[in-house]
């Protein structure tokens, strides 16, 4: 039986935040003395996450998932509540267990700006206790992985944002952690840097067996890397299992894309009582459900001489889209 | 027409950076403690009795260091400092675009903060009288008119010479490191920690030609009813604005031919 | 075991750190003249104080240049070591990278206050230095291996001192990111270390013994070199340099709770 690497219970934060009213007369106020009042960010969470784990937080602005993240690399500590990772309290920031994990934030970067990568992995290496001989051979192996080479020895900032984005990879990853914590880390690449990092990230995980935690605004990063989402919506978790599971049971539609004849079909079809989703001239766009799908389908060839058709799942986007402003819903 | 959307502009930054200042109750006070040094200097002064050779009593050389502290206070400038800053993180760019030179918002900040200091230095002022009793005097309103506007020249040359510096940062990244060599002339021989009245013969000689005794010694003389020289005073300050003021304009001008932008 | 690493990791930011400076190298030049300035106009300074006067506090003016020259050797370490690194730290908090320290297996302290050195500071000790053996000439001095070794105790108490002020400063950064105002209130407090103690007055005195020990760091070293040392003030030394270490560590940790608290 794998093991919780990641036990989470009854976790909570609270903050405490200064308030201040508008305009002159609030900032004056202000100046004399300070209101404050506690926030609570984190209600009350519970998961666990087994070793080898893709997780993918998903939740709007403000919802808590960089806080939970950094809760669980120790980086703030817990209001109320236990947190277990590798059996360690993160926020006693033990050596060992410190050795065991990395943070990887996106447009935050850990390398010395003004010299090559390389400099700053020896660094690392050494920080890490590593020899030289054992550093140059991580390097060597995760440099193949992120198909960098010469770029490591120019300096950082020379050095265009893709090839930026994998020394720091190389860097957080040649102390060869277990569980890796990514906050947005695609944040700021552009398409082809982001497929790289997911299909690095895919493979690191299918090679060392490291837990990833990830959070994430981009909707690939989760579909493209995550089997397992844990929403989080204002401070709490609306759900927690699989993705597709997710998709499924939120949204048991499908889109059929029909193309017709003329454009007099199209208006008639609009017009026979389906859920529109778009029209353009002679191509309609309805909305099904996925029980209704055969008794739509006989009714529309039945009536219609069409010249197309097309039956799709409706953008993972749209369906996650609709998670983050859904307040609760019944999984 | 003009002049009122330049001072609606003025007035608006002023209220913005003066909120903005509020919101550092801490800083602000640290700085106005930092200005200290005058204290120190003059507790050197009299513990020794350093000042029996120069004609200046006790008490006219309190009023010089307490007169000196207000106007460091009034006239300290740090534009060097904020510009390199925002050049680095790349801030200057969005600055360039409006239709407001940005050494504008930096003169407004520095005159925000000089009024949020205000209490700080008068709280300063009223426990200097408490240790030194027989020092209390009260300039009479003409002094202090005068010497207000004094200061102000006084911190004028100090913004333009320091923003010709901060212009600097369009060619090289050590702005403020020049800058911090340009302050030793400044720290020494304006007065700050010794009247020029104190300074050997062969000082004086030239010291007067230079900007330097009018940043500190001449208005904190006036200020504190000590003799000097009030026409060559405001006439050598009006006349140093004179001479920075186009050369900073021709700066900013090159600069922002020559800009490139460093950040991110 | 663990002090190997330690060793290994600050060989590491050595390297690392004089690499990127020497890609500019103008600062080196520039910093070196402002040291050479800095040391010229307080040895002005100086003599305006002693043209009437033979002793201030109990010291000759030959006597006072070897408090110049120790104040100059500590602003050299304070150049190289301490200032780079609080600039690092400003940078850390205000970019968010701070949870990268954070993370790594080491102490935070020592990766903070460590990991820069400018080395234009260098030519500033050696400045230092020059001018203190020049002392040691015209004083004078009988150097032997006691001497030599008392030197070193309180020198290296000094550098102690002197670091847990300018880390203490960088610790509130975490609170207050911007440090100009704290660094300039430390600046000007430490400026006094340019002088005797004994040139103030006897309340001063206590004050910059007890509560800001600028004068302590750098006159009892200079007791010593002349050799008018009382053992109970080394002795004194010592422990202030301790209390304090163990004070800006203490710190430090608040502040780190403060940061895990706080922070989101």
């Amino acid at each position: 039986m794998v093991k919780n690497i990641i036990d989470v219970k009854n976790l909570s934060k609270s903050f405490d935040i200064s308030s201040k009213e508008a305009g002159l007369k609030g900032t004056i106020k202000h100046f004399f003395r300070r209101k404050t009042k506690s926030l609570k960010v984190i209600k009350d969470i519970s998961f666990n996450i087994k070793e080898g784990e893709i997780v993918g937080f998903l939740g709007a602005n403000g919802a808590g998932k960089t806080t939970i993240l950094k809760m669980l690399c120790g980086l703030i500590y817990p209001t109320e509540g236990s947190i277990f990772v590798s059996g360690y309290l993160p926020y006693r920031r033990k050596e060992k267990f410190l050795k065991n994990i990395t943070l990887i934030m996106g447009q935050k970067q850990q390398l010395i700006w003004d010299l090559p990568p390389i400099e700053s992995f020896y660094l690392n290496a050494s920080i890490y206790d590593l020899d030289n001989f054992e550093a140059k051979r991580r390097i060597k192996k995760l440099s193949e992985m992120l198909e960098i080479d010469d770029e490591l020895y120019i300096p950082v900032r020379k050095l265009s944002l893709g090839q930026r984005m994998k020394s720091e990879l190389l860097a957080a990853l040649i102390h060869e952690p277990n569980i890796l914590f990514l906050d947005e880390p695609t944040l700021g690449l552009d398409i082809n840097a982001q497929r790289n990092l997911r299909k690095f990230l895919s493979k690191y995980n299918k090679e060392t067996n490291a837990t990833i935690c990830l959070t994430s605004h981009y909707m690939k990063d989760i579909t493209s890397l995550c089997k397992r989402v844990i929403c989080i919506h204002n401070g709490s978790i609306s759900y927690d299992g699989k993705l597709d599971l997710l998709l499924k049971k939120l949204s048991p539609v499908k889109e059929i894309l029909i193309v017709c004849r003329s454009e007099k079909d199209a208006v008639q079809l609009e017009n026979a009582g389906f859920i529109v989703k778009s029209k353009t001239k002679n191509e309609i766009t309805l909305t099904v459900e996925n029980n209704f799908i055969t008794s739509a389908l006989r009714t529309i060839l039945n009536n219609f001489d069409i010249e197309d058709l097309y039956i799709n799942e409706p953008p993972v986007d749209e369906i996650i889209g609709k998670i983050l402003i859904k307040k609760n819903y019944d999984i | 027409m003009i002049s009122n959307l330049i001072k609606r502009k003025v007035f608006t930054l002023l209220k913005v950076q003066y909120s903005n200042m509020l919101e550092y109750r801490v800083e602000i006070a640290l700085w106005a403690i930092s200005g200290i040094i005058p204290f120190f200097m003059l507790n050197i002064w009299t513990s020794n009795n350093l000042n029996e050779g120069i004609n200046f009593s006790n008490v006219m050389l309190s009023r010089y260091f307490l007169c000196a502290f207000f106007v460091r206070q009034f006239s300290v400038v740090w534009v060097v400092f904020s510009f390199e800053e925002d050049s680095l993180m790349g801030k200057i760019s969005p600055y360039l675009i409006q239709p407001l030179n940005p050494f504008f918002r930096y003169f407004a900040q520095h005159i925000a903060e000089q009024i949020t200091r205000f209490p700080f230095a008068l709280i300063i002022a009223f426990f200097f009288f408490i240790f030194n009793p027989e020092s209390i005097w009260i300039p009479n309103l003409g002094i202090l008119f005068l010497s207000t506007i004094s200061t102000f020249l006084s911190f004028l040359i100090q913004f333009l010479i320091q923003s010709i510096v901060a212009c600097l940062c369009f060619w090289t990244e050590k702005a403020s490191s020049i800058e911090r060599l340009l302050f030793i002339p400044t720290l020494f021989l304006s007065g700050l920690l010794a009247p020029v009245i104190s300074f050997p013969e062969y000082v004086k000689s030239w010291i007067y030609l230079t900007p330097f005794p009018y940043l500190i010694d001449f208005p904190a003389n006036l200020l504190s009813g000590n003799p000097t020289n009030i026409s060559r005073g405001f006439s050598m300050q009006i006349l140093w604005i004179f001479l920075l003021f186009p050369l900073f304009k021709r700066i900013w001008t090159e600069g922002t031919k020559k800009y490139t932008a460093m950040g991110s | 075991m663990k002090i190997r690493k330690y060793l290994k990791v600050y060989a590491k930011f050595l390297h690392t750190s004089l690499a990127s400076e020497f890609e500019y190298k103008t600062n080196i030049l520039i910093d070196l003249i402002t040291a050479i300035f800095s040391l010229i106009g307080s040895i002005f300074l100086l003599s305006i104080f002693f043209q009437n006067n033979s002793t201030i506090g109990g010291w000759e003016f030959e006597q006072a240049l070897i408090i110049q020259a120790i104040y100059t050797i500590l602003n050299g370490i304070t150049n190289t070591w301490f200032n780079p690194n609080l600039t690092e730290i400003v940078k850390h908090v205000r970019e968010g990278t701070l949870d990268f320290v954070l993370l790594k297996p080491i102490d935070s302290q020592f990766f903070i206050s460590l990991k820069k050195i400018a080395p234009s500071g260098f030519l500033e000790i050696m400045l230092g230095f020059c001018l203190l053996i020049y002392c040691a000439i015209i004083n004078q001095i009988n150097l032997n291996l006691i001497f030599l070794t008392l030197c070193l105790i309180t020198i290296i108490c000094s550098i102690c001192i002197l670091y847990s002020l300018w880390f203490f400063i960088s610790t509130t950064t975490i609170w207050f990111v911007k440090t100009w105002n704290a660094t300039e209130v430390l600046r000007s407090f430490l400026y006094i270390g340019r002088f005797p103690l004994n040139s103030f007055s006897f309340s001063l005195r206590i004050f910059f013994s007890v509560f800001i020990p600028v004068a302590f760091i750098t006159t009892i070293p200079s007791e010593v070199f002349l050799g008018h040392y009382q053992l109970w003030k080394i002795l004194l030394e010592v422990m202030v340099a301790i209390i304090f270490l163990f004070n800006s560590r203490k710190f430090w940790l608040f502040a780190l709770r403060f940061y895990s608290s706080a922070s989101s």
